[in-house]
């Protein structure tokens, strides 16, 4: 029982994480009908940030801030240079382009500070807590804890304000929201922001478990892009529910059934679902008339 | 001025001529090329500019000393992007071009065998830091090995941690690579041969998260843990997941423990860990000039990933020297008649398999200071 408890908190922790990095999918995917496969790479280049900022002497909120603005002027120009020139193509060039702009994030990031791993210290001093027989990491019960505020965030602006309901109307049916006088291309340049400071979030708070690497970013952004599918491709939800299944189904894997195929869990169950359930735990079923 | 049909007929074999004669004056040019496959991104990138910057200080010091038959030695490096398909395309590249002489390949056994197939098509010498004892016993009579192979790890960790440290209940960690998967067969061989029991875990490279591995090495009641960790990232997320969920046993590694970048990764949590090195700075006279030349050009406290690439190529060098000539094969028996040859890693003794050492030395973590203990040398 001590097993499984400790085993069900860590598993929720890195699924948190994975449930951030989906949210972002999910978002884009929404708002322009593409998957941004440079997603896992926000995260990266936050962590990066992040590191310059404490680095350069900053408070850890203010390198905090910083990173997050910085995010935000990454999801700008991601729009500008990836997506808006390529917005009347299919989904394929968008896709590739968004393939190309992860590997050149990635490369930059080598180039402009080097192959070393870093090392970014917690929010905490303590780096966990005991309570009975389980071990809390106090950044993985800060990462589950964001989760959750974001989960109420998201709910509350996405239903509850106008611009999350304009957001709302311009995933669903682009032309119809551009007849009601909304501004498709600035909710989706919103989306890429709020997109990109969601990936940095994720990728800032997983650095002090996971260290800062060129290859974080990739590493999580497969298991988000799993995690999107099984929860169900466009959904909120979905993507928070896929998250937290994922992370706890790959760890409960891992200890009772083989380690080394730990990461085979997460993909058997995405197959699973491909062939039974296509649509993912909350997406609807799209039927095509003859 | 006419242009005679013979001009024009000299003038067009001149223009097809000239690219071979360039090429050809180059291949007996100024320089002895020699290739190197290294990793300049991906996981690895770090410790790939270590190796890097070790070979380049070796060949400074063999051009300051004469060169390579007289001629200056110069380096090509290829990046192997630290994947098995990396480093096959690194090699094809250098081997196409005919001039370079001899090679340096990986310190990643898997790499190593990926690239081995074109190894022995080329027929080339090549310098390896993979650690499988496979590597130099599956008949490929081009690979020279500068680091000992993990059958001596394997048995220095399993005496040093039962008649040192006294304790026969062991758990083996290991990556599922094939370092990982030789080096944890050698460990646990060695201890059953000692009578100790031993519970064998692997686990997949670039994992995120090691709770269920520290749990299972926590339920089977072992006293001490043996470790083979390919990268270190993830020795460094194992490390402080262990520690912090309550496992204080003793730790013998192989020697990715003491790698620069473990200790920065891990910090506090690798502490009064024991390692085993092939490369300890005050294990020799030529460890410590090899450590001093590193400080001063690099400023950073060296590690095997520069040490074997150092005494690669001096090896290699003097391999050529030896042979008076860049014929492959005069160059093979030249290196393996190499003995007592004194490097930054240990005297180098070479067998006729192409392994160069022959034993580990023994280091403490202290603080994060890395202590050197022993050295424990075989003679099979």
């Amino acid at each position: 029982m001590d097993l499984a408890l400790q085993l069900l908190f860590t598993g929720i922790g890195i699924g948190a994480v994975y449930a951030l990095v989906a949210l972002g999918f999910v978002l884009i995917f929404r708002a322009t009908n593409v998957v941004n496969f440079a997603q896992g790479e926000f995260s990266m280049v936050a962590a990066y940030l992040m590191v310059v900022a404490v680095e350069a002497g900053l408070p850890y909120w203010a390198a905090f801030i910083v990173a997050l603005l910085g995010m935000a002027l990454v999801g700008v120009v991601f729009n500008l240079g990836v997506y808006y020139p390529l917005r009347h193509r299919t989904y394929l060039p968008v896709i590739i382009a968004t393939i190309g702009a992860s590997i050149l994030l990635a490369n930059s990031v080598l180039a402009i500070y080097g192959p070393q791993p870093q090392v970014l210290e917690g929010w905490f001093e303590t780096p966990g807590i005991q309570v009975g027989p389980v071990y809390l990491d106090s950044q993985y019960l800060l990462i589950i804890g964001v989760t959750i505020c974001l989960v109420i965030f998201n709910f509350w602006f996405f239903e509850k304000t106008l611009l999350g309901k304009k957001l709302q109307a311009t995933s669903q049916d682009k032309e119809m929201a551009s007849l009601l006088g909304i501004s498709v291309s600035t909710m989706i340049m919103i989306t890429f922001i709020y997109s990109a400071v969601l990936g940095g979030l994720a990728g800032i708070l997983v650095a002090p478990v996971l260290f800062v690497s060129i290859q974080m970013g990739s590493t999580i952004a497969l298991k988000a892009f799993a995690a999107t599918i099984i929860g169900g491709f466009g959904d909120v939800a979905g993507a928070i529910i896929g998250g937290l299944a994922l992370g706890v189904i790959e760890t409960f894997g891992a200890a009772y059934i083989s380690v080394p195929y730990k990461d085979g869990f997460a993909f058997l169950v995405l197959i699973a679902f491909l062939i039974f359930r296509p649509q993912g735990i909350f997406g609807e079923r799209v039927a095509e008339k003859a | 001025m006419r242009l005679t049909r013979r001009d024009f007929a000299t003038g067009i074999a001149a223009g097809i001529a000239a690219p071979y004669l360039i090429r050809s004056a180059n291949a007996q040019g100024a320089t002895i090329k020699i290739g190197m496959c290294a990793p300049v991104t991906g996981p690895a990138a770090e410790s790939g500019g270590y190796a890097i910057k070790g070979a380049k200080l070796a060949l400074e010091a063999v051009n300051k000393a004469g060169g390579i038959l007289g001629k200056q030695g110069e380096l090509i490096v290829e990046d192997d992007q630290t994947t098995n398909p990396g480093i096959v395309l690194a090699f094809s590249k250098l081997a196409s071009q005919p001039d370079i002489v001899g090679f340096l390949g990986s310190i990643r056994s898997t790499q190593v065998h990926a690239m081995a197939p074109d190894v022995i098509k080329l027929g080339k010498p090549v310098m390896i830091g993979g650690t499988d004892p496979k590597l130099t016993h599956m008949g490929n009579q081009w690979l020279f090995r500068f680091r000992p192979n993990d059958s001596y790890s394997g048995r220095v960790i399993a005496e040093f941690g039962v008649n040192t440290l006294g304790k026969k209940k062991w758990a083996v960690l290991h990556s599922t690579d094939a370092f990982g998967t030789a080096g944890g067969n050698a460990l646990t061989g060695a201890l059953e041969k000692l009578g100790c029991t031993t519970f064998d875990q692997g686990y997949a490279n670039q994992s995120q998260d090691f709770t269920p591995v520290v749990l299972a090495i926590k339920q089977s009641g072992a006293d001490i843990l043996g470790s083979y960790f390919t990268f270190e990232n993830d020795l460094g997320i194992f490390a402080r997941q262990l520690r912090q969920l309550g496992v204080n046993i003793p730790w013998v590694g192989s020697p990715s423990i003491v790698n620069i970048t473990a200790l920065k990764l891990a910090g506090p949590a690798l502490h009064n860990t024991y390692g085993v090195a092939d490369y300890a700075e005050n294990s020799s006279e030529g460890s410590k000039a090899f450590g001093k030349i590193y400080r001063d050009s690099v400023k950073v406290a060296p590690d095997n990933q520069s040490s074997w690439t150092f005494d690669a190529i001096n090896v290699l060098s003097a391999g050529i020297n030896k042979a008076g000539s860049t014929d492959p094969g005069k160059i093979r028996e030249a290196i393996l008649g190499i003995k007592k040859f004194p490097g930054a890693e240990g005297e180098y003794n070479f067998d006729q398999n192409g392994d160069g050492l022959h034993g580990y030395n023994i280091v403490k973590n202290e603080k994060g200071a890395i202590v050197f203990d022993k050295h424990i040398e075989f003679n099979d």
